[in-house]
């Protein structure tokens, strides 16, 4: 059983008297384990895909089911990364990583042993008493993701979780996520502006279309990881997605 | 030089100006000596009415921090439940809007009628005076929130008491202390004039009884006391927000 089975989706907001359409007929799967990135030019709908995902979206039409079951709210098998890392202020490292597990009522003790384990996972072993603003962008990200696991959640869903990072610790921490998802085999949904990004990390990049958001295309990657971002099947794959990405670009500048 | 500046506490200097000038004054004879004290007058009430000054400047304390006391434990809560649900906030928005648009000191007459001569009167207008701005700032405090935050708490399914106690509540946190700072401010303020006319002591009592017996010489000391308690309150305010608010980005920064 598929763990997404979304069937002709569609979201349309209601603002006053005008609607805004932000996903048209959208039908996508993904299996258990898998790792899918939803590359698509800005405002084609992809946060509203997440939300919706993540049950913090009512969609409009279609169904959506995850993991066998029809959305009502947000659920217990999705964890979110958000682009703005959406950590607590005034929560430690610790306190922030615990958040998830306070909320379903976990105790004390059995908090702060689990947010221990996953701080030293995401590799932030002594960190545990700093503040969000006493850590760089990169291990602010590595606390958000390592609050999203500590729930196991079956689906991660991550929104730009590295769009404000420098290239450098953005290859380091699509390293990282790697290694994270091969060790746990959680299904992801990784939302990016970036081609290469995208061809770095899926299974298969799902590109959508501009507003109203569709699928245009649906791009399977199958280079062993690590990717070699200089291969020439790596390259022929980025040329590919852009060239899915550019007649997009075309068609929304008429 | 500049770093010599920054560590010599300037913000004295203006003061001491103001002390050469009134001595200069009060020596130049522009006002009779009877009307105008010199400086070393009204520190002599200082030395020779000690324990009267301290008894009246508690008896002022007193009654600020019971009443700006009894504005936080309601006002907090409240402002909470309004800056989260809408329904609230729409219920309630406009009362709230008119009320805190009326002086404290303009409610003396009532609360005398109400409460008499004494405490209650005094305290009751000093929690209306400190109720408002503690209010309006923990609402504000509130709805500032970060629309991710509730997001991340409603992906993770928190209950509304964990949204409030553990996001709302620290997120209004810095707002709740500015508002704690307009609230001893304006609760100092009223408790000085409401003992002009509800009760019988305190600073403002002290200050009153002293132009009845003619004695200029207390009224300035009175308010010299007014000013140093008035400083003192927000210093307090300042070391505890310091204290409470350390997650906070670029506090040092903050006046
Ligand atoms: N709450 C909302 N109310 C009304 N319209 C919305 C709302 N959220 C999103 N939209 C609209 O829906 C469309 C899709 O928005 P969405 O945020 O999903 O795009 P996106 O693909 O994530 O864009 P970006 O890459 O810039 O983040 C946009 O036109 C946006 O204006
Ligand atoms: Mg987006």
């Amino acid at each position: 059983m598929s763990l997404i089975d979304v069937r002709h989706l569609s979201k349309t907001y209601a603002r006053r008297a005008e609607t805004v359409t932000a996903l048209r007929d959208v039908t996508l799967k993904a299996e258990p384990g898998e790792f899918l990135c939803l590359l698509g030019v800005s405002g084609c709908g992809k946060s509203t895909l997440l939300k919706i995902l993540a049950g913090l979206e009512p969609h409009s039409e279609g169904t959506v089911l995850v993991d066998g079951r029809h959305l009502q709210g947000p659920h217990a098998d999705a964890a979110v990364v958000f682009q703005e890392h959406g950590l607590f202020p005034w929560m430690t490292t610790r306190r922030n990583v615990e958040f998830n597990l306070k909320a379903r009522g976990t105790g004390a003790r059995e908090r702060r042993r689990v947010a221990e384990a996953m701080i030293e996972t995401v590799g932030l072993s002594g960190f545990s008493e700093k503040y969000p603003h006493e850590l760089s962008g990169g291990m602010r990200q590595r606390v958000g993701i390592a609050r999203a696991l500590t729930t196991n959640p079956k689906l991660l869903l991550m929104d730009e979780p590295f769009g404000a990072l420098d290239a450098q610790t953005r290859s380091a921490m699509q390293g990282e996520l790697l290694r994270l998802w091969q060790a746990r085999r959680t299904t992801v949904l990784f939302v990016t502006h970036s081609v290469s990004e995208a061809i770095v990390l899926a299974d298969r990049v799902v590109v959508m279309t501009p507003r109203p958001g569709r699928i245009r295309t649906i791009i399977p990657v199958d280079l062993p990881r690590p990717r070699d971002t200089t291969a020439p099947a790596f390259n022929a794959l980025v040329r590919r997605a852009l060239a899915e990405l550019h007649d997009d670009l075309a068609e929304a500048a008429q | 030089m500049a770093r010599l500046l920054r560590r010599v506490p300037i913000g004295i200097l203006p003061l001491l100006a103001l002390l050469a000038a009134w001595e200069l004054a009060a020596r130049a004879g522009i006002y009779s000596a009877a009307l105008f004290p010199s400086p070393m007058e009204v520190w002599s009430v200082f030395t020779d009415e000690g324990p009267l000054l301290l008894r009246h400047t508690l008896a002022s304390l007193t009654r600020v921090v019971v009443g700006v006391s009894l504005a936080f434990v309601t006002a907090v809560p409240l402002g909470l439940l309004i800056g989260r649900y809408r329904t609230l906030e729409r219920l309630l928005d406009g009362t709230v809007q008119i009320f805190r648009c009326f002086p404290a000191i303009a409610l003396i007459p009532l609360a005398i009628l109400f409460f008499g001569i004494g405490e209650k009167p005094a305290i009751m207008l000093i929690w209306f005076a400190a109720f408002w701005p503690l209010l309006i700032s923990t609402i504000f405090g509130v709805k500032s929130v970060e629309r991710t935050l509730l997001s991340v708490a409603q992906v993770a399914r928190a209950s509304d008491r964990l949204v409030l106690l553990d996001i709302l509540l620290p997120n209004a946190l810095p707002s709740i202390i500015t508002g704690l700072r307009l609230a001893a401010g304006t609760g100092w303020l009223t408790v000085v004039t409401a003992e002009m006319m509800a009760v019988r002591s305190g600073l403002g009592y002290m200050i009153l009884y002293a132009q009845q017996i003619f004695r200029p010489d207390e009224i300035v000391a009175g308010i010299i006391i007014i000013g140093v308690v008035g400083l003192a309150f927000d210093q307090l305010i300042r070391v505890a927000r310091d204290r409470l608010c350390r997650w906070q980005e670029g506090l040092v920064a903050a006046p």
